[in-house]
């Protein structure tokens, strides 16, 4: 590659590497908005809502990262089944009753608290500190494509993605035993 | 481009917003909604780092912690309907026995 071309190169890539930045931090902002609002909600609705909001656009920080697969995949099964049946199920539980929040008493458990927050917090900072920032050249064609995804999960991870295949349908048949209605066992019994 | 960095930041934010919501909230349904988020977060991390090695085994890692989370939220939530069905709550500290 000789230099003049790589000049020529230079400029429409750093435009698309802001306009990408821009898109992050947009991106970025809606999700922990999101996320925020999910946690101090304090109607259960609203709060799915602003979780789907924040889903989809962590789907959108995925794409930053060409994960394509992942980030239909994100908004297919946390946007839309997950967050449906959270919908479904706050449906039927909410009573909106008063939720209030946790508290700490007494002196030792907060200075446990504090200093446990502080050695997290400082620790966590160390961590993203020292990370060393990898290359940021574009991946390979085919990158966290549906092919490329396949490849890695039917060859490496043949075995976890077939037992993973056992654990969703014992979930489902676990999770229809656990919320039907048990009042069939009585009637049964009584005649 | 965008340095991995900032992913690993937002994945860090996202992360506790998430452990808030389970450490502070008493309706069951905010804290699995935020162990929802947890997952997300850790999957922007192995993402994150996917892509900065070029590795696309965190791809399939992050694929299979989604069917995971969403076996998770199958039982979790069931199990919420089952107990709102016998107590008539979701406050999850009036749940402190196994039987009926």
């Amino acid at each position: 590659m000789n230099p003049v071309r790589a000049t020529v190169e230079i400029g429409p890539q750093a435009g698309m590497a802001s306009g990408a930045l821009i898109l992050f931090w947009v991106f970025a902002v809606i999700a922990v908005a999101g996320a925020l609002a999910t946690v101090t909600r304090r109607n259960a609705v609203t709060a799915v809502v602003c979780l789907v909001g924040t889903f989809f656009a962590i789907a959108a920080e995925f794409l930053l990262l060409y994960a394509q697969f992942l980030a239909v995949i994100q908004v297919l099964v946390y946007a839309g089944a997950i967050m449906v049946l959270f919908v479904f199920v706050v449906m039927v539980v909410s009573r909106g009753e008063a939720d209030t929040l946790w508290k700490l008493q007494g002196p030792v458990t907060k200075t446990v608290a504090v200093l446990a927050m502080g050695t997290l917090l400082w620790r966590g900072w160390h961590a993203l500190r020292s990370f060393q920032p990898a290359r940021l050249d574009p991946p390979p064609t085919g990158f966290g494509t549906v092919g490329g995804v396949g490849q890695v999960l039917l060859g490496d991870f043949l075995f976890p993605f077939e037992a993973i295949s056992i654990l969703l349908l014992v979930a489902v048949v676990g999770a229809l035993v656990i919320a039907r209605h048990h009042h069939d066992k009585d009637k049964a019994a009584q005649p | 481009m965008i340095p991995v960095s900032n992913f690993l930041y937002l994945a860090a934010i996202l992360f506790a917003i998430g452990l808030s919501a389970v450490l502070l909230r008493r309706n069951a349904l905010i804290v699995l909604m935020g162990v929802e988020l947890m997952l997300n977060a850790a999957n922007l991390t192995l993402l994150a780092f996917a892509r900065a090695h070029h590795d696309l085994r965190g791809h399939a890692i992050a694929f299979l912690v989604i069917a995971t989370a969403a076996a998770e939220a199958a039982v979790g939530l069931a199990i919420v309907v089952g107990i709102f069905r016998t107590r008539h709550t979701a406050n999850i500290d009036e749940v402190t026995l196994m039987k009926h």
